[in-house]
């Protein structure tokens, strides 16, 4: 009786709700974060871990960057090398940032110090942790000829952590998550700030991009030194350094034109002569260097790769326009007061809710090859002569004037141009219905102020329809730029022998990386990465253009 | 005149535009109207012809016919057995079942969690969470696929069979017990609704689990909604990854089952394989007609806010 009372007594105050509240949090937390990190956030960590080894079923030696290489050449030397760089300047803003927020309570900037050791204690963790893990990836190789029981397994399981390098690892990482953990609470304790917190976590953002930086330059370094060392060694040269100085001069200064460019609009029109002078010439340079660099450094890149982005380029060029004017003009449309709206709706929508499988195999049964198809039945009938529509590898411009068009013109095949229809269908639908939501959220005030101004049907829609619209726009060209790069199922269910290359993007060929019979799971994670580091340029890309652009209003 | 405020004007007005009186028919809208119902007809033209190539004869399909002269049921029968949908759907109702009732488990607290509760480095996870949806699938893919490979060996020496992960239920289902997509679209409802309602439970004595059981899910049925059918037409839709870690007929799902039919089993016959695409589509449309307003309203609005 007396306990119960102590402890509701002690849960009565504030720190007691507060803990309560926390571990309540916590706990209704959990599951789902832990399988989101083992399931999404952890595995871009192992994927980049893959893609630094050989690793077929099993994780073979460490090769460092050679998958990267492989796939694009020495251009990925200058791809890590500015990655390296990114990071650095990532922790130079973080610290920035640091001082800024702290610079009336200079105190804060100690949060430096328990800062960088729980950075060294997180790094020491994730060090034992990936050598652990490779010892854990092989423990069936280790079984091999042996007689496998459910025991076995469990003792290489629990082998894997006794190996010297593991247990070396494990030692340096007690040691220095308990000194952390020491001076950590001893800063605590010591010394009260307000938003510690903050500081806190700001100050390991800052350390980890700084471990991030190094680690990935000096790896990129210790790389260049030995591919330049083999190419001498064989009597060539590699031109990796000035590969790297002319192509980020390139783009440095191509950068400096643009940043010009922005300032110069506002400028007065004695100084604009001389800017616009000068952003000529930094154009003519910067684009020279990238013209005079860049094929060079890009022409080693793995065939796969252009090919693959080629066609996810063409396809996004090619779905993501027309998608988003078909969804607009049927939004509009639809959002006068149309008598079945709710029906139209749920019409659009259904090919976007319909499973790929069936609507692939509609499509693939239309636009067959046979003479008998629909598709071919209805060119027919206009006079034009059968097509091999799925099947068909060439570009639809060599189809249309002849085979005499070079390659480089010769457009989509007409293969894709089906999967580029086909993925219309099915997403025209989806755009429809949020640029409809996007469309109520426009407030009616100004429509009236357009009718009161005179404005005509077609000025109300380009000066107050379009700019109000355009956070939704916004949002459906990434959501669709980044969807086409992602494209999967529908090309996996529409391609047909004869015509794979013609729509297969790099997602097809990751797959045919990991379903061969001798899988290559570190180039596959390797070329995953790639399209990583492009989709994540994109969306930077299209951001920054959104900020100027979109009217949030 | 002088009572004609502003304010009667506005109220005449939100009258005349809430209730507009029938407008004068004009040409305008006849255009509209053509426009929005040829936009129908294309949508519905490939869900027409699967329904009309599924009930004819082989004869018929080849010859590209559009109207079947009579209407042969029995394709769907043929299909079914032929296709062996009776193992392939059971495995895909299983699979999402499981899926859908691990993530409610999961998905639902989570979300009440970062919309309602205050706690150490809330910000900081939600921020991470949100940032896993950058992640592209195909980056995820191998890692996971190794991870759940492995899983499935110790699992196996653990708890025998039962404890297998590939070909097994828990490879199928627990990756996608969890999403930040699903826990934002309900962490973004569960904002919305008033704190008065936590603070008059709170006095009569609810805890955070008490009051998150008997007022914020009966109160959130809408979304809820929304994302179960979210999660049922994704696992009824999941080809690749069952493609992976599922190599025995045991655990693959619908979606393997028609593409193996359709690519396989049989090529040649196209009455066959729309018969059987019009029994794979089914559920899903079925249970879209039911929950199209709160399901297209749940998209747009979650689309919007992301």
């Amino acid at each position: 009786m007396t306990t119960q009372s102590a402890r509701s007594s002690w849960l009565n105050t504030r720190r007691g709700q507060q803990l309560l509240e926390n571990l309540t949090a916590y706990l209704f937390l959990s599951p789902a974060i832990l399988i989101i990190f083992i399931f999404g956030i952890f595995p871009v960590a192992f994927a980049f871990f893959v893609s630094l080894h050989e690793w077929g079923r099993f994780p073979d030696e460490y090769v460092g960057l050679a998958q990267y290489v492989k796939a694009l050449g020495p251009f990925a030397y200058v791809l890590f090398f500015w990655i390296g760089i990114a990071c650095l300047t990532g922790a130079g803003w973080a610290l920035t940032h640091l001082w800024r927020d702290s610079a009336g309570e200079r105190r804060g900037l100690l949060y430096l110090i328990p800062g960088a050791s729980l950075t060294a204690a997180l790094l020491a963790f994730v060090n034992w942790f990936f050598i652990l893990l490779l010892f854990l990836m092989n423990v069936p190789v280790r079984l091999r000829g042996q007689q496998v029981t459910q025991v076995s397994f469990l003792n290489e399981f629990y082998a894997s952590f006794q190996f010297p390098q593991a247990l070396a690892a494990a030692e340096i990482m007690w040691i220095v998550i308990a000194l952390a953990g020491v001076i950590s609470l001893l800063f605590i304790v010591l010394i009260k700030t307000e938003r510690r917190g903050h500081q806190l976590l700001q100050s390991m953002l800052c350390f980890t991009l700084l471990g991030a930086g190094v680690l990935i330059l000096q790896l990129t370094l210790t790389e260049i030194q030995t591919a330049i060392l083999a190419a001498q060694a064989s009597g060539e040269s590699l031109p990796i350094w000035s590969q790297i100085i002319v192509i980020s001069a390139g783009v440095g200064l191509l950068g400096l034109a643009y940043t010009l460019w922005r300032r110069g609009i506002h400028a007065d029109s004695d100084r604009q002569f001389v800017m616009q002078a000068l952003i000529a010439v930094l154009l003519v340079v910067g684009g020279y260097l990238l013209i005079a660099e860049l094929p060079r450094a890009l022409g080693q890149i793995d065939r796969d790769i252009i090919s693959g982005f080629n066609v996810t380029v063409m396809l996004t060029i090619g779905t993501v326009p027309l998608q988003l004017a078909i969804g607009l003009g049927l939004a509009v449309l639809l959002f006068q007061n149309i008598k079945g709206q709710a029906f139209f709706r749920v019409v659009y929508f259904l090919p976007y809710i319909t499973p790929f499988v069936a609507t692939a195999t509609i499509f693939s049964l239309l636009f067959s090859s046979r003479p008998e198809s629909p598709v071919n039945q209805l060119i027919n009938s206009l006079g034009i002569a059968d097509q091999n529509w799925l099947r068909e590898p060439s570009g639809i411009f060599q189809l249309i004037f002849g085979s005499n068009v070079p390659d480089a013109l010769a457009g989509p095949s007409l293969a894709l141009l089906v999967v580029i229809l086909y993925s219309t269908w099915v997403y025209a639908g989806y755009s429809t219905v949020i640029f409809l939501a996007g469309l109520g959220n426009i407030p009616k005030e100004m429509y009236e102020a357009a009718k009161i101004d005179g404005a005509n049907g077609w000025q109300t829609f380009r000066f107050i329809t379009l700019p109000l619209l355009s956070p939704t726009t916004f949002f459906l060209v990434l959501i669709a730029t980044i969807g086409s790069f992602q494209a999967f199922s529908q090309i996996f269910l529409l391609r047909k022998p004869g015509a794979y290359e013609a729509v297969d993007t790099i997602n097809l060929y990751i797959l045919e990386e990991i379903r061969r019979d001798r899988p290559d799971y570190a180039y596959g994670s390797a070329m995953a990465f790639v399209l990583f580091a492009v989709i994540l340029i994109l969306t930077i890309v299209q951001n920054r253009y959104a900020q100027r652009r979109v009217f949030y209003g | 005149m002088a009572e004609i405020t502003a304010q009667s004007i506005e109220q005449v007005e939100s009258i005349a535009t809430t209730q507009q009186p029938p407008k004068p028919f004009r040409i305008g809208d006849l255009l509209t109207y053509a426009v929005l119902l040829f936009g129908a007809f294309l949508a519905l033209l490939p869900f027409i012809w699967m329904l009309s190539w599924s009930v004819m004869t082989a004869n018929e399909v080849s010859r590209g016919q559009l109207i079947p002269n009579q209407i042969l049921l029995q394709n769907y029968t043929d299909a079914w057995n032929r296709a062996n949908f009776g193992l392939f759907m059971w495995n895909s109702v299983r699979i999402s079942v499981i899926s859908i009732v691990g993530m409610l488990l999961f998905c639902v607290p989570a979300a009440y969690a970062f919309a309602k509760m205050k706690f150490f480095g809330k910000n900081i996870l939600f921020a991470v969470m949100l940032a896993t949806l950058m992640i592209p699938d195909v980056v995820t893919l191998i890692p996971n696929f190794l991870t759940v490979v492995w899983f499935d060996r110790l699992g196996q020496s653990i708890f025998g069979d039962v404890g297998r992960w590939i070909n097994n239920w828990p490879s199928l289902t627990v990756p996608f017990m969890a999403s930040a997509f699903t826990i934002f679209l309900l962490r973004q409802f569960f904002a919305q609704l008033p704190d008065d309602l936590w603070e008059a439970a709170r006095i009569d004595g609810a805890g955070h689990f008490r009051y998150l059981i008997s007022v914020v899910i009966p109160l959130s049925k809408a979304p809820i909604m929304t994302v179960i059918t979210l999660a049922f037409i994704a696992s009824w839709n999941s080809l690749l990854w069952p493609l992976l870690v599922a190599n025995s007929d045991d655990w693959r799902p619908i979606a393997f089952g028609l593409s193996k039919f359709v690519t396989a089993d049989a090529s040649d016959e196209f009455h066959l394989q729309m018969a059987a695409s019009v029994i794979m589509v089914l559920p899903i449309i079925v249970l879209y007609f039911f929950t199209q307003k709160q399901f297209t309203e749940g998209i747009a609005s979650s689309g919007l806010k992301g």
